[in-house]
């Protein structure tokens, strides 16, 4: 008869596989900082060239402005007729309401499709899908039409009415799907208790579905912070213009760019972007993990 | 088996939605087609005289130090006609041309729109611009000091006058003078031509510093091979198609081809990866003897230049001749009139003061392509203060205007579809991908069937 004693082998298994571990770890922790160096790098540049003198912006690769200095800023902060604090105001303006929109509609519509029953439900989400497939463009002149017929050409409406009205079907879809996974059995106890759709909505779906809630604003803001075609067919006068608007007015292919104060600009108007997001990153990684859109 | 049949019927209900959404877009998008282009009834003529008041938008494309000339013309516009305001849009080259194109689509065309040759019978050929010529005929506008060819890049296709040109660029040959001295090699004297340029360059080229090259590879560039053929004498376009012959432009590619080969230009993956904007071009930075550029160009390259402190200097050069002459063409701006616009007289009254106004001329001070009012262009050229640069920007105009150039009327759909068509097609040559003659057939096939198209 053998015996085995297979106990004093575990521990030193377990340290070589702490070891590897710690190694790999590192390793992989090195190969994504190097990564992320080189994905950084064209906007830590951008950064670093809005300290250059304006002539000095393309002459080096290096990330260091050797001749440091805060000129571009003040330059690019006062350009044209209007100030940056101008384009920023109605930047944000812009996309505060159209968060606003975007999360109060498309939570309302998705809550139609994710509970309510009513003749063509699936017809009507199967259209609301098809919205998706169109690209912008082929909408783009329709709209143009519709909208100068209204006379809002040269107003925030074009920008903001739509999406009070649940028009971006791609947050609806999002919202359903998380909806959809949560259980039926608490609208159930709601009702009991005396609530209705409102009642359901308000004080089970709504608290419930922070997630794609969060994840609705964080993507409405930043595509509506960095939108560029709209505000240039509706916002025509400078005194309307939003950020994206004024970083465009530095360039010109057929004249004098001015770079250092762009780049200047371009960094400035990241920092609302940057900012929401570090805010709404736990809700943004929570609602796609939990929407089934992996 | 129920489970599957209902499945199949959602399908069948799904598809059978998608395919009415497809029926209502198609409906929506043919009835879109028509409202373009309202034009007043063939015999209704408008003379643009009357009362000077009112509201009138004005657009443009520029950036920075051009938005604030423009917006001083319109300033002074407004102080010399009491009750008159003038609404302003600007942005970028690209953006502009892109908002106009919606703009048109719905009758919203500002009433002063600025156009380019290259683009203005996009428009004309769907009759959204009023023909000029009563308004000239009326005395509402005065084109007496614009030379007469430079004013016939005005026109559309159909011989009437639908801009009245302001400035005038052109494309020159900028070099970089510290860089061909360094080589050893002597400027390209006047009145050089296509095989002076090809030998210069492969004679300078051993003789750069590592990682320069003599020319850019400016095989893909429509504008080169736009003056190449006008040196030539061939006419460009013809009947909405390509003008020149199949030959011509084979013989044009494999002179780029012999250059590439012999390593006296940039390489194809250098040329795709040059930035749009002058101030990042390759002779902006040194690393390219010469390129063609717009002519007003050069002083932004300069300021590049000395941005990197080795003192070297640019100069620029008419572009190369041929048999029939010098080849360089006219690109010229101006403003155009749309028939949506409910202020016409006043529209008409702004053209004329920016094309004849002597103090706004001077405040303008050719920002975009050199003044084509001739008393204008000699005060400036007169004036002490013009820098350098300008100053022989404008010269080289005056010459170029000089030896009257060749017009060319770009067809409809030519933005759109040669210049697109063109740079792909030399890219597809440079990468050694097809060969020049199947390139050339390419181009011309797919060229002569979207040019001219109204669709």
């Amino acid at each position: 008869m053998t015996t085995y004693a297979p106990a004093p082998r575990k521990p030193l298994f377990g340290r070589t596989m702490s070891r590897n571990k710690m190694v790999l770890a590192v390793a992989r922790h090195f190969t994504m900082i190097v990564v992320l160096i080189v994905i950084l790098y064209p906007l830590l540049w951008m950064v670093g060239a809005s300290f250059r003198p304006a002539n000095e912006t393309f002459n080096t690769l290096s990330l260091w402005p050797g001749n440091f200095t805060l000129d571009n800023y003040v330059d690019g902060w006062t350009l044209g007729s209007f100030t940056f604090s101008r384009y920023f105001f109605n930047s944000l303006l812009i996309t505060l309401l159209s968060v606003v929109g975007n999360v109060i509609a498309c939570a309302l519509a998705a809550y139609a499709f994710a509970r309510l029953e009513f003749p063509f439900k699936r017809t009507l989400f199967a259209v609301m899908l098809g919205t998706m497939l169109l690209p912008y463009h082929v909408t783009l002149v329709p709209q143009y039409v519709l909208f100068n017929e209204l006379a809002w050409i040269n107003t925030i409406l074009p920008l903001t009415v739509p999406k009070f009205l649940a028009t971006d079907a791609f947050f609806i879809f999002l919202m359903v799907q998380f909806m959809r996974t949560l259980p039926r059995e608490l609208d159930d106890a709601a009702r009991l208790d005396g609530c209705g759709h409102v009642g359901i909505f308000r004080r089970i779906i709504l608290p419930l579905s922070i997630p794609a809630l969060g994840t609705t604003a964080l993507f409405t803001f930043i595509n509506t912070w960095n939108d560029f075609l709209g505000p240039l067919l509706y916002l025509n006068r400078p005194e309307l213009w939003t950020v994206t608007q004024g970083l465009n007015s530095f360039l010109d292919a057929t004249g004098q760019s001015t770079f250092g104060p762009l780049f200047a600009m371009a960094t400035l108007s990241l920092a609302p972007v940057v900012g929401f997001f570090f805010a709404a990153q736990r809700l943004l990684i929570e609602g796609i993990a939990t929407s089934g859109l992996k | 088996m129920t489970i599957q049949s209902s499945a199949t019927r959602r399908r069948h209900r799904t598809v059978a939605a998608t395919a009415a959404l497809g029926a209502l877009l198609a409906v929506s998008a043919c009835a879109g087609g028509t409202s373009v282009g309202e034009a007043p009834s063939g015999d209704e003529v408008v003379d643009g005289q009357g009362e000077v008041t009112g509201s009138a938008r004005l657009a443009w494309w520029g950036a920075g130090q051009r938005n604030e000339v423009t917006n001083a013309v319109a300033d002074m516009f407004e102080e010399e006609h009491e009750g008159v305001t003038i609404e302003r849009e600007f942005a970028d080259f690209g953006a502009y041309f892109q908002r106009l194109n919606v703009q048109g689509t719905s009758g919203n065309l500002p009433c002063l729109t600025q156009m380019q040759g290259r683009q203005l019978n996009d428009y004309t050929s769907r009759n959204l611009f009023l023909p000029l010529d009563p308004m000239i005929e009326s005395g509402a506008i005065d084109v007496s000091d614009i030379p007469e060819e430079v004013l016939d890049t005005g026109r559309g296709t159909d011989g009437n006058l639908y801009v009245v040109p302001y400035g005038a660029a052109y494309d020159a040959l900028v070099v970089n003078e510290t860089l061909v001295e360094q080589a050893g090699s002597e400027m390209l004297p006047e009145g050089y031509t296509w095989e002076d340029l090809q030998s210069w360059a492969m004679e300078m080229q051993p003789n750069l510093p590592e990682g320069v090259s003599a020319l850019s590879l400016s095989g893909g560039r429509p504008n080169f091979l736009i003056s190449y053929m006008a040196a030539k004498g061939e006419t460009l376009f013809k009947d909405g198609k390509l003008g020149f012959s199949e030959e011509a432009l084979a013989e044009y590619w494999t002179m780029w081809e012999e250059m590439r080969k012999a390593g006296a230009t940039a390489t194809p993956a250098q040329m795709s990866e040059q930035p749009e904007q002058p101030e990042q071009s390759y002779v902006s930075r040194g690393v390219t003897v010469a390129d063609t550029a717009p002519g007003n160009s050069i002083i932004n390259s300069q300021a590049t230049l000395d941005g990197l402190g080795n003192g070297q200097t640019l100069t620029s050069l008419p572009l190369p001749s041929g048999e029939a002459g010098p080849g360089n063409v006219l690109f010229t701006s101006g403003f155009a009139i749309p028939v949506n616009c409910d202020n016409v007289p006043t529209a008409a009254a702004f053209i004329d003061f920016w094309a004849n106004n002597d103090e706004a001329a001077a405040v303008f001070a050719s920002s975009n392509g050199a003044v084509t009012n001739s008393r204008h262009l000699e005060a400036q050229l007169e004036n002490p203060e013009l820098p350098e640069l300008r100053k022989h920007d404008l010269e080289l105009y005056q010459q170029i205007a000089e030896s009257e150039p060749p017009t060319v009327v770009y067809p409809p759909g030519y933005q759109a579809t040669f210049e697109e068509s063109y740079t792909r097609a030399y890219e597809r040559v440079s990468f050694g991908e097809v060969s020049i003659e199947q390139a050339v057939s390419d181009f011309f096939t797919e060229v002569n069937a979207g040019l001219g198209a109204t669709g």
